[in-house]
């Protein structure tokens, strides 16, 4: 589908070395390319109307969303303090006991939460299946951990840096089989 | 115990949930990124709407950046459930153009980026190949072999890309399973071997 309008390369002619306007920057005046359109995409229709939907769309958490990201510094999870907005996307999100007590009298935004976490969900999982804006989920999780209802366990924060985790994800994706049944480094079914 | 197929939260949320990594998928619009975390995750791409900070355009170097917007995107991802313990997720960068943007929010704690790039159209990857760079995360190039023709040979497109030698360049087909894994795999050993090096 985007073969049609291609500029910057041209197959089967050899690699045209495009402009990187950012890295060398190029004179003010000299015709950078493509650049000119940039802003134009940048501000495209569904950025425009994703943040149009955004604003209006996270619905009554009780206060503007926004302000309150920035001053709730509640989560603590194994040991460490972090700010809820930035607790990773990926952050595992558990129901307690205590909030399937809680259920029949939570908001509607909690109550589904609560309800989807029977099972670990991540932030992500959440605010796509319930669908709220990513920071509103955050939000009301970190309210819900406060109050017991949920557990949060954010990942481990050095994980990208650590021997066996890396071993240990590079091990369970060799034992992924392709299409065929094959893992990789057995070539042979799984 | 080891029988129980779910944790149980009643028990008062001892079952300790999977430990979460992630990857990010970057790349230009319709480079294949959604088809790429599609093919490999368990789960049908999620899409969840996020924020990301917009750099504007025209400014040469991502860490002084004077104007900077929060704009909400849909980003979309996907999860391989490695074993009981161990969950990878898979995060589409939103397809911005090939200006600034800042996926802070998607690249904390990744354990590296796949670059995924479409030879009729080089330059829309530079953007994610500077960012990674400036980030210091561990990445790779993935040409997605469109149809399965490749008309360039890779000295010439990695020439093109002007990436160093240090960073993997690798042909892969966004549609296969085994070809999305085992570039991914790519990007894991060279994070791996970055890791051992520290
Ligand atoms: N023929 C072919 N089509 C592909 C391949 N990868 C992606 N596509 C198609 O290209 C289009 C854009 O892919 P998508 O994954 O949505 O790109 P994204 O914008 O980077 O997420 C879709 O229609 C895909 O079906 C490929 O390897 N071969
Ligand atoms: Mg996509």
């Amino acid at each position: 589908m985007s073969g049609s309008d291609d500029t910057s390369g041209r197959r089967g002619e050899g690699v045209v070395r495009p402009l990187r306007p950012y890295v060398d920057p190029p004179e003010e005046d000299e015709p950078a390319t493509g650049s000119a359109s940039a802003p134009v995409d940048a501000s495209a229709p569904g950025t425009a109307a994703s943040a149009t939907a955004a604003a209006a769309g996270p619905g009554p958490v009780g206060e503007p969303v926004r302000r309150s990201l920035s001053v709730r510094p509640f989560l603590v999870t194994a040991g460490r303090t972090t700010d809820a907005d930035r607790l990773p996307l990926e952050t595992q999100v558990v129901t307690t006991a205590a909030g399937l007590d809680a259920l029949p009298s939570l908001t509607f935004e909690q109550h589904d939460i609560v309800a989807a976490c029977r099972e670990p969900l991540s932030l992500a999982e959440l605010a796509a299946r319930l669908q709220h804006h990513l920071n509103v989920v955050r939000v009301l999780a970190g309210d819900l951990r406060s109050a017991g209802h949920l557990t949060v366990h954010a990942p481990q924060a050095d994980a990208a840096h650590d021997l066996s985790v890396l071993r240990r994800v590079i091990d369970g994706l060799r034992a992924v089989p392709d299409s065929r049944g094959l893992t990789r480094d057995n070539n042979r079914p799984a | 115990m080891t029988t129980t197929a779910l944790p149980n939260p009643s028990a008062s949320g001892a079952g300790r949930p999977p430990l979460p990594v992630k990857m990010v998928i970057a790349g230009g619009f319709g480079v294949g990124k959604t088809t790429t975390v599609a093919s490999i995750s368990e789960i049908d791409p999620l899409t969840t709407e996020a924020s990301i900070t917009e750099v504007a355009a025209g400014v040469d170097d991502l860490t002084h950046t004077p104007h900077k917007t929060t704009t909400t995107v849909a980003m979309d991802f996907g999860v391989i459930t490695l074993d009981p313990t161990l969950k990878l997720y898979l995060f589409g960068t939103p397809g911005q153009d090939r200006f600034g943007f800042m996926w802070d929010d998607l690249v904390a704690g990744a354990l590296g980026g796949l670059v995924i790039v479409d030879t009729r159209r080089l330059d829309d990857c530079f953007a994610a190949v500077d960012y990674f760079e400036n980030k210091g995360l561990p990445f790779a190039v993935g040409i997605n072999v469109f149809d399965g023709n490749l008309d360039h040979d890779l000295d010439e497109v990695r020439w093109a890309l002007d990436i160093p030698d240090s960073v993997p360049l690798v042909l892969f087909d966004a549609r296969e399973r085994g070809s999305v894994r085992d570039a991914l795999l790519v990007v894991l050993e060279l994070a791996l071997q970055r890791a051992e090096e520290e």
